[in-house]
């Protein structure tokens, strides 16, 4: 079962990259070094810093794109050119399909993700900055987070159509960081129903925010290795839990 | 090699919308080593059906059996059954080759037994030239021979295509059909819907035909075909000075050459020609009208047979 679950990862790991999305990757890289340059000439005394909230800033909305376009458009996509009918009349189970179109465009994403920390990476050392590993714990995460924002919209776009899949995942990204600022606000704090609120929101919804360190790495302060694992195992228990829901609605769903 | 028992499917588009009967009560079943065309307008049910069969949407009654021989469950299943969806767009950026590897990867089959399969079948189903092209470049032809190619690359034993032959040139239709014929001869099950009546009276020797979600003929192509031949006879008479009032018989059409024909029922057929010989008429033949596959389909208008 796994070999047909890498299989189909390979070939669709193979399809989007044959696609234009590395030049859309290495265009952001290039934008990367040119802002960051463009920058520093206009800050005095922090350049590195400037090249890292750049360079991640960058990383992350092209990763968080990525997952939010790609990810509305893995099965429709897939239903429209009925190659998923091609793909589930082989001996190949649904769960091992769909895990395997997620698998592939989470190699997409970690090739993103690569590429342009190596651009930002370059970019700081340049600035005579130094490597640490905050910047590849930042990345980490940022995979992390981008992962779980590909399940949310895969596991929306199994009801929705892509283009509201995709809108609805934006908002609950937007919420789940904005909802780390809401929390500490005083007058939320003093009101019960705001209280219950936040707890239903934390209990069903994804707390973005907790996978994002890019503060830490930008004000040069260690990351709390105790909070850096609990978002760990937040992540992943999140990431977990949406797949083995979207395997088990997939496998009910009526491909038609 | 299958039985399709009972079948109803019901669809609900949205939340307050009518329910809307895509199958009533469907029942057929493919013998093994047949080739069988599924028949019916657009909208009559025969690619809800393909996908109940295929077990891409549950039906809302009703059950699917496969032979045992084919497998006990559905991977068993899948292994020995080829299937090509209509009008297939595939992988715009893969080249035919790795598409093919792709599907043969999945259906289990060694790198040596694909290369081998496709050395063997891109020169009949005559892709070879482009299998080095990304399928975006593909012809709408070029992509149902590729997707034919790759339902069959696994040798299965039971091949199920959904409109194979639609919006194909005739020479594509010609060659795509002669593939099937072969696969036919080659001991395979073929089972493929269609809504050109021509192609399944010209290949099958089955058919089953769907009306607006009804079971309308399941069975021997022949059967049908012979089944209203012999009601029908065409007159052939030539004279000169025919009086067609003087006839008084209906629906005669005038041919070229001082020759006219006339359709007449069996009952009606000794009468005709009686009344023909009193006039002097000469009668040059007469023969058994029998209609095509298309006409008998055209006429069945939801009658059960």
């Amino acid at each position: 079962m796994f070999n047909k679950i890498f299989t189909v990862a390979r070939f669709t790991l193979h399809e989007l990259l044959k696609s234009k999305i590395l030049f859309v990757t290495l265009f952001i890289g290039f934008l990367i070094a040119v802002a960051t340059y463009v920058a520093t000439e206009f800050t005095y005394g922090t350049p590195q810093k400037v090249a890292l909230d750049f360079g991640f800033g960058m990383l992350s909305l092209s990763s968080l794109g990525i997952s939010l376009f790609m990810g509305a458009s893995l099965l429709p996509n897939e239903l429209d050119s009925r190659t998923v009918y091609m793909v589930i009349s082989r001996p190949v189970p649904r769960w091992c399909f769909i895990l395997g179109k997620i698998l592939g465009l989470m190699g997409v994403l970690a090739i993103n993700v690569f590429i342009l920390s190596a651009f930002t990476i370059s970019c700081l050392l340049l600035l005579g900055g130094e490597l640490n590993q905050a910047i590849i714990f930042t990345a980490a995460f940022n995979i992390l987070e981008s992962l779980l924002l590909l399940l949310v919209v895969v596991f929306l776009s199994l009801f929705l159509n892509s283009i509201l899949s995709s809108s609805t995942a934006f908002l609950i990204l937007f919420l789940g960081h904005a909802i780390q600022e809401t929390q500490s606000i005083t007058f939320v704090q003093n009101r019960a129903v705001f209280e219950y609120i936040l707890k239903f929101y934390h209990f069903f919804l994804p707390a973005f925010y907790k996978l994002n360190f890019k503060d830490y790495l930008v004000y040069n302060t260690s990351i709390p290795q105790l909070e850096m694992l609990g978002s760990v195992l937040y992540g992943s228990t999140y990431c977990l839990g949406l797949i083995l829901l979207i395997i088990f609605i997939f496998n009910r769903k009526n491909l038609d | 090699m299958l039985n399709f028992r009972n079948i109803t499917k019901v669809f609900k588009p949205e939340f307050l919308s009518q329910p809307f009967v895509a199958l009533d009560d469907v029942s057929f079943s493919i013998p093994r080593g047949s080739m069988v065309g599924f028949l019916g307008a657009n909208g009559a049910g025969k690619t809800t059906s393909l996908k109940i069969l295929m077990d891409f949407i549950r039906p809302t009654a009703g059950i699917v059996e496969f032979d045992p021989v084919l497998g006990r469950n559905r991977q068993e299943i899948n292994r020995k059954i080829g299937f090509l969806p209509e009008r297939p767009y595939f992988y715009p950026n893969l080249t035919g080759r790795v598409f093919l590897h792709y599907m043969a990867s999945l259906s289990e089959l060694s790198d040596q037994q694909f290369v081998d399969g496709v050395k063997r079948l891109a020169p009949r189903f005559k892709i070879d030239h482009a299998l080095d092209r990304p399928l975006k470049t593909y012809s709408k032809g070029m992509l149902q021979r590729i997707g034919f190619l790759a339902t069959v690359l696994h040798d299965p034993e039971f091949i199920i295509l959904d409109e194979p032959l639609s919006g194909l040139d005739p020479i594509g239709r010609k060659e795509l059909k002669d593939v099937i014929i072969d696969l036919h001869r080659e001991g395979k099950t073929v089972f493929f819907s269609t809504h050109i009546v021509p192609d399944v009276e010209e290949i099958c020797d089955r058919v089953i035909f769907l009306k607006e979600g009804k079971l309308i003929y399941d069975g021997e192509v022949k059967t049908l075909l012979s089944r209203d031949s012999g009601d029908v006879f065409l007159i052939k008479v030539k004279s000169e000075n025919i009086d067609l009032e003087s006839l008084e018989v209906a629906s005669v059409l005038p041919l070229p050459g001082g020759y006219y024909s006339n359709e007449v029922g069996e009952s009606a057929k000794n009468e005709v020609i009686q009344h023909l010989l009193t006039r002097n008429i000469e009668v040059r033949s007469i023969e058994t009208v029998k209609p095509s596959l298309e006409e008998i389909f055209y006429q069945l208008k939801g009658q059960n047979v």
